[in-house]
C-alpha cells in the first residue's frame, strides 16, 4: 500500500473511532440494563447526552487552572493519534511512520496523566480521589498491557503494530499458548478499560474515571466523555489489532475497505457483549480489592511470558 | 582557543568567582551577583571547550606532576566533552537563577555558598576530564566536600547536618572502594595513568575485583539502591540550586565513573558485569519511585525520583556492557544511546524540578506540598515551566523523557531478541518494571504538580505567594526549553549521542536517524518521529474544535463558579486530596515494597474498650529496604569506626608504642 492511501486510512480510522465511539458505549449501557431487565436508554442516548450537553453553558471551578480547560482537548486528540497509528482497518499500521506500540501506550499515559490532573486541579474531593484511583489503575495494568504486546512484538520480530497485526493475520505467528494466554491477559485490561466493573457501579459511574470529571459541565464533560468513549474503544481496537486482525485489508481497495469496516464493527460489538455480560456477571468488589483481580491477569500474562520462553 | 585552555580558563574563572564571592561577603548582593554572573561566563567558556572537542576530536594536555603519582594529565574525548557540556549548561542555568535565589542567604552566607557552589563546579569539570587516578580522585574528594559544605549550609537545621553526616559517610565509603580499585590497577601496571591501565593485560581475575570495587564505590555516589539513603536526605537539605547540581550532574559523575572504567579502560569483557549493573539498574528503578511517590516533602520526592533516574541511566549502560561482551554492536549502541541520553535528560529536567521547587520554596518557605496548593494562578510562569519538567520526566510524549524511554525499551528488545539466554529470559520482565516505572513516576508527578500548583490553596503562605524574579524564571526557562528541543530534536541528538556511544563501545556507528524519524538500528519497522508527533497532535486539535463548532458548543459560552461540589456542605480546602493521602491505594497496593508501620496505638478507655477491635492508631509506610538493607550497612560502619576510635586513646605512651610497633613490623617485613 502506498503511503498517500495508508495515511487516508490513518485519518478515516481516527474519524471512525470519533464517531462510533459512543455509540458502542451506548450499546453497552442497553445490554447492562436489558441484563438488569430495566427498559433502558436508546442505543443512541450517548450521542443526545454528548449534543445537549455541548450547548449547555460550562461552570468553571474557581480552583481550576489552564490544565482543567485543556484536559478534554489533550484526551481527544491523543486517543486520536493513537487509532492513527493503531492497525483498525488495515494489517499495517497506517501512521507507523510515527511511532510504535510503545508510543500508542504512553499516549494513553498522556490521557491519564491529564485526566488525574484536571481532577486535582479542580479542588473536589471525588476529582482527587479519581485523579488517584485512575493513576492506581494505570500503575497496576500498564506493565501488564506493555508485558504481553511486548512478548507478541518478540513474536513477530518488531514492535511496530502493523508487523505484529500482519503476523497474526497471515499466520505467521501462529496461535498457540503463548498467544492464547497473551489474548486473556490482554483482555482483561481491555475490560477494565471498557467496562471498569467490578469496580464500578453501573450506571454510577462516578467511582473511577468519571470521578476526576466530577466538575466538568456543559462543553467540558461533553468533550470529555466523548474522549473516555474514544479512549475506551482504542484499547478495544488495540485488542482486536494485536490479536484478531482477521477481516482487516492486506490490500487497497473500496469493496475491502467496506468489508473490513463492517467486521471491525461486529467483533468490537461481539468484545463489547462478552464485556457486557461478565461485568453483569461478576460481583462488584471494593476498590481497593482491584490489585487481587489485575494480579490475576499478570499472573495470566506471566504464564504467556513463560510458554514464550520455552516455545510452546 | 584551544579546547583544553577553554576547559582551564573555564575552571580558572570558576575558582575566581569562588574567591571574590568569598572576598565579597560582607556584601552579600555583590557576592551573589559576583559569582553569578562570573559562573555563567566560565559555565560558557566549559560549553564552548566541548563543543570544540566536538567538533575537532579530542584533546589532550600532559604536565609533570608529583613524581610518584605520574603526570599531570587532562583528557577530554567525546564522552568526557558530553559531560563538561552537561556541567557547562546546568552550571550556567543554576549561576544564573542563583542571582535571585540566594536572597533567601542574604546575611546568612551568601558569599559563603558562592564560594562553594563554584569550586564545587569546578571540581566536577575536572573530574570528568582528569586522565590519571591519583589527580581524579583529588578532585573526587575536592568535589565531595565541596558538595558536603552544601549540604550542611543551612547548619541551624539539625537534619541538615546530620544529612551531611550520613552523606560524607557514604560517601567515603565509596571513595575507600574507588581507591582500592585504583590501587588494585596501579599494583598490576605500575602506574596512575588511565592510558596504561586501558593498555595493560590484565587477568580477568584482577578485572573482576576492579570492576566490582569500583561499581560499589561509584554506586554509592550514585545513589543505588541500597546505597541510596544518603540522596534523599542530602539533596533536599542543600540550597535548591545547588540541589539542581547535585541531582542534576553530581550523581551523573558517579555514573561517568563507571563507564570510564568498566566499559573504556577495562572493556566490559564478560556479560555478567552489564547483567549486575542491569540488576541495580532496575531495583533502584523500581524502589525509588515507589518511595518517592510516598513523599510530602516536595524537595525529597525529587531527590527519590533521582535514585529511580539513576536507576534506568543504569539500565542502559547495562544492556550496552552485555552488548560490548557479546560482540552485538547494535545492542551495544542502543543500550549506551539509551543511557547518554537519558543522563542528559535527567539532568535538564530533573535541574529544572529543583530550581520550580525552590522558586516554591522560596516564596511559600516550607517544603510540604500539603501547606501548598493553588499557586498556579499566583506563580503562573514557574507552574509551567515545572509542569514541562513534571511532563518531560512523566516520558510524555514527545517531549524528551519518552524519547529516551523508547530508546531504552527499544535496547531490551533488540536484547531479548539476540541469542542470549539470560537477556532472553528478563529482558520481557525488565519491559514490564520499566513500564510499572514509568505509570509510577507518572502517578508521582500528577500528585507534585498537582498538589503544589492546583487545587485549592492549603496554607496562608501559599494564598500569598507571588511569582519569583526574572532571573530565576531564565534560568528554569533556558533547561525547559532544553527539554523541549531534547525531545522534540530527537533526530538531531539521536545522531549525534550514537557516535559517542559508539565510540564508547568500541563499534562501528550506526545509522540512527533518518529525516524526522529515529530508530534503534538500520531497517528497524519501529520507528519514532517526535516532530510529526507534535505536528499531528497540533493538527488532530481541530477534531475537537470541529465538533464544539459543529454542534455550537462555542455560542454556549462559561462562567466560574465559586466552590467545588461538596455534597451540599460548605467546601474546604482540606476537602481536596493532599499530599500525604494521594498515593495511599498505591501503598496498599504495592504492600510488599512498603511496610506499613503503626506509629502510635493508643487503647481507648470508657465504653470503647469493651470493644476489642476499637483502636486509634497512626500508621505510616516505612521504606522496606532502607530498614533492613541500608541501615545494617550503616550501623556497621559506625561500628567499626567507634571501635578503631578506641585506639585513639590521647596517651602519649600508647602512641610511642604504636610507632615502635609499626616499626618493628616493617624491619621484619623488609628483612625477613
Amino acid at each position: 500500500m502506498t503511503t498517500g492511501s495508508l495515511i487516508l486510512i490513518g485519518i478515516l480510522q481516527a474519524l471512525l473511532v470519533a464517531l462510533v465511539a459512543p455509540l458502542f458505549s451506548g450499546f453497552a449501557r442497553v445490554l447492562r440494563a436489558k441484563m438488569h431487565s430495566r427498559h433502558g436508554p436508546p442505543i443512541l442516548q450517548n450521542y443526545y447526552d454528548l449534543f445537549k450537553l455541548m450547548r449547555r453553558q460550562e461552570i468553571l471551578p474557581a480552583q481550576g487552572t489552564a490544565i482543567f480547560r485543556l484536559a478534554p482537548f489533550l484526551t481527544i486528540v491523543a486517543a486520536q493519534l493513537a487509532a492513527m497509528i493503531i492497525p483498525i482497518l488495515v494489517t499495517q499500521s497506517p501512521f507507523g511512520l510515527v511511532g510504535d506500540m510503545i508510543l500508542v501506550v504512553y499516549l494513553l499515559m498522556l490521557i491519564r496523566f491529564f485526566i488525574s490532573l484536571s481532577g486535582l486541579t479542580s479542588g473536589s474531593t471525588f476529582g482527587g480521589m479519581g485523579a488517584r484511583r485512575e493513576l492506581l489503575m494505570s500503575a497496576l495494568t500498564e506493565p501488564l498491557m506493555l508485558l504481553v504486546l511486548f512478548v507478541m512484538a518478540l513474536l513477530a520480530g518488531s514492535t511496530n503494530l502493523g508487523v505484529i497485526s500482519n503476523g497474526i493475520a497471515t499466520g505467521r505467528v501462529p496461535y498457540y499458548a503463548t498467544v492464547w494466554l497473551g489474548m486473556i491477559s490482554f483482555a482483561f485490561v481491555a475490560f477494565v478499560e471498557a467496562g471498569r466493573l467490578p469496580f464500578d457501579v453501573s450506571e454510577a459511574e462516578q467511582e473511577l474515571q468519571e470521578g476526576a470529571m466530577t466538575e466538568y459541565s456543559g462543553r467540558g464533560l461533553a468533550l470529555m466523555k466523548w474522549g473516555a468513549y474514544m479512549k475506551q474503544l482504542t484499547v478495544v481496537s488495540l485488542f482486536l489489532a494485536v490479536f484478531i486482525p482477521f477481516g482487516s485489508m492486506s490490500t487497497l481497495s473500496i469493496p475491502a475497505a467496506v468489508l473490513a469496516l463492517a467486521v471491525f464493527l461486529l467483533k468490537a460489538a461481539a468484545l463489547y457483549l462478552i464485556v457486557a455480560i461478565l461485568e453483569n456477571a461478576m460481583a462488584r468488589v471494593r476498590f481497593i480489592k482491584a490489585p487481587s483481580v489485575t494480579w490475576i491477569a499478570l499472573g495470566v500474562g506471566l504464564l504467556s511470558y513463560a510458554f514464550y520462553l520455552v516455545r510452546i | 582557543m584551544a579546547p583544553i585552555q577553554l576547559l582551564l580558563s573555564s575552571v580558572l574563572v570558576f575558582g575566581a568567582a569562588a574567591v571574590l564571592s568569598l572576598m565579597f561577603r560582607k556584601s552579600s548582593r555583590t557576592a551573589r551577583y559576583v559569582s553569578g554572573i562570573l559562573g555563567m561566563i566560565a559555565s560558557a567558556v566549559g560549553g564552548l571547550a566541548a563543543i570544540e572537542v566536538f567538533v575537532f576530536g579530542p584533546v589532550a594536555l600532559e604536565l609533570a606532576g608529583i613524581p610518584a603519582f605520574g603526570n599531570f594529565v587532562l583528557l577530554v574525548d567525546d564522552f568526557s566533552g558530553l559531560m563538561v557540556a552537561m556541567i557547562a549548561v546546568l552550571a550556567f542555568a543554576t549561576s544564573l537563577y542563583s542571582i535571585s535565589y540566594a536572597e533567601e542567604y542574604d546575611n546568612r552566607g551568601a558569599g559563603q555558598l558562592g564560594f562553594f557552589n563554584n569550586l564545587f563546579i569546578a571540581a566536577m569539570l575536572l573530574v570528568v576530564s582528569a586522565a590519571n587516578a591519583f589527580y581524579f580522585l583529588i578532585f573526587w574528594e575536592s568535589m565531595t566536600l565541596a558538595s558536603y559544605f552544601l549540604v550542611i549550609f543551612e547548619q541551624e537545621k539539625k537534619e541538615s547536618v546530620r544529612a551531611g553526616y550520613l552523606y560524607i559517610l557514604i560517601a567515603h565509603i565509596g571513595t575507600a572502594l574507588i581507591m582500592l580499585a585504583f590501587f588494585v590497577l596501579y599494583k598490576n601496571t605500575g602506574t596512575f595513568e588511565f592510558s596504561s591501565f586501558r593498555e595493560a593485560g590484565l587477568p580477568p581475575a584482577t578485572k573482576n575485583l576492579v570492576f566490582l570495587l569500583a561499581f560499589l564505590g561509584f554506586g554509592a555516589k550514585a545513589g543505588i539502591v541500597p546505597l541510596h539513603i544518603w540522596l534523599p536526605r542530602a539533596h533536599p537539605a542543600a540550597p535548591s540550586h545547588a540541589s539542581a547540581l547535585l541531582s542534576g550532574v553530581m550523581i551523573k559523575t558517579a555514573v561517568y565513573g563507571i563507564v570510564r572504567l568498566g566499559v573504556d579502560l577495562l572493556g566490559a569483557p564478560v556479560s555478567w558485569w552489564g547483567f549486575v549493573v542491569l540488576l541495580f539498574g532496575i531495583l533502584s528503578a523500581v524502589l525509588g519511585i515507589a518511595y518517592a511517590l510516598d513523599e510530602r516533602d516536595l524537595k525529597r520526592l525529587l531527590a527519590y525520583s533521582s535514585v529511580e533516574n539513576i536507576g534506568i541511566i543504569l539500565m542502559g549502560v547495562g544492556i550496552g556492557m552485555v552488548g560490548m561482551a557479546a560482540r552485538l554492536p547494535v545492542l551495544a549502541v542502543v543500550g549506551f544511546l539509551a543511557a547518554l541520553y537519558h543522563m542528559i535528560n535527567h539532568a535538564v529536567f530533573k535541574g529544572l524540578l529543583f530550581m520550580g521547587a525552590g522558586a516554591v520554596i522560596h516564596r511559600t518557605h516550607t517544603h510540604n506540598m500539603n501547606e501548598m496548593g493553588g499557586l498556579a494562578r499566583l506563580m503562573p510562569w514557574t507552574s509551567l515551566i515545572f509542569l514541562v519538567g513534571a511532563m518531560s520526566i512523566s516520558a510524555i510524549p514527545p517531549l524528551n523523557g519518552f524519547v529516551s524511554e523508547w530508546f531504552l525499551y527499544q535496547s531490551l528488545f533488540v536484547g531479548s531478541t539476540a541469542d542470549l539466554e539470560v537477556l532472553r529470559v528478563f529482558g520481557p520482565l525488565a519491559v514490564m518494571l520499566l513500564a510499572l516505572v514509568g505509570a509510577m513516576v507518572a502517578m508521582c508527578f500528577v500528585k507534585a504538580y498537582g498538589t503544589t500548583f492546583t487545587g485549592p490553596p492549603r496554607s496562608q503562605k501559599a494564598r500569598q505567594a507571588t511569582e519569583v524574579p526574572g532571573s530565576m524564571l531564565a534560568g528554569m526557562g533556558i533547561l525547559a526549553l532544553g527539554a523541549i528541543f531534547l525531545g522534540l530534536g530527537a533526530p538531531i541528538v539521536t545522531p549525534f549521542l550514537g557516535r559517542i556511544a559508539a565510540g564508547l563501545g568500541g563499534v562501528p556507528e550506526e545509522i540512527l536517524a533518518k529525516g524526522i524519524q529515529v530508530f534503534p538500528m538500520a531497517g528497524s519497522q519501529a520507528v519514532l518521529s517526535t516532530p510529526l508527533i507534535l505536528v499531528l497532535l497540533a493538527a488532530l486539535l481541530s477534531v475537537p474544535l470541529l465538533i464544539v463548532w459543529f454542534l455550537g458548543g462555542f455560542a454556549a459560552g462559561h462562567r466560574t463558579e465559586s466552590d467545588p461540589w461538596a455534597c451540599g456542605y460548605g467546601y474546604s480546602p482540606q476537602m481536596g486530596v493532599s499530599a500525604s493521602n494521594f498515593a495511599q491505594p498505591m501503598l496498599l497496593a504495592y504492600q510488599p515494597l512498603y511496610r506499613l508501620r503503626t506509629l502510635m496505638q493508643i487503647p481507648l478507655d470508657g465504653i470503647a474498650a469493651f470493644s476489642q477491635n476499637v483502636n486509634t492508631r497512626l500508621p505510616q509506610a516505612e521504606p522496606l529496604v532502607e530498614r533492613w538493607v541500608s541501615r545494617p550497612i550503616l550501623s556497621t560502619v559506625q561500628y567499626l569506626g567507634r571501635r578503631i576510635q578506641s585506639l585513639h586513646m590521647g596517651d602519649v605512651r600508647m602512641y610511642c608504642l604504636y610507632i615502635f610497633v609499626a616499626l618493628a613490623v616493617l624491619l621484619i617485613a623488609i628483612f625477613r
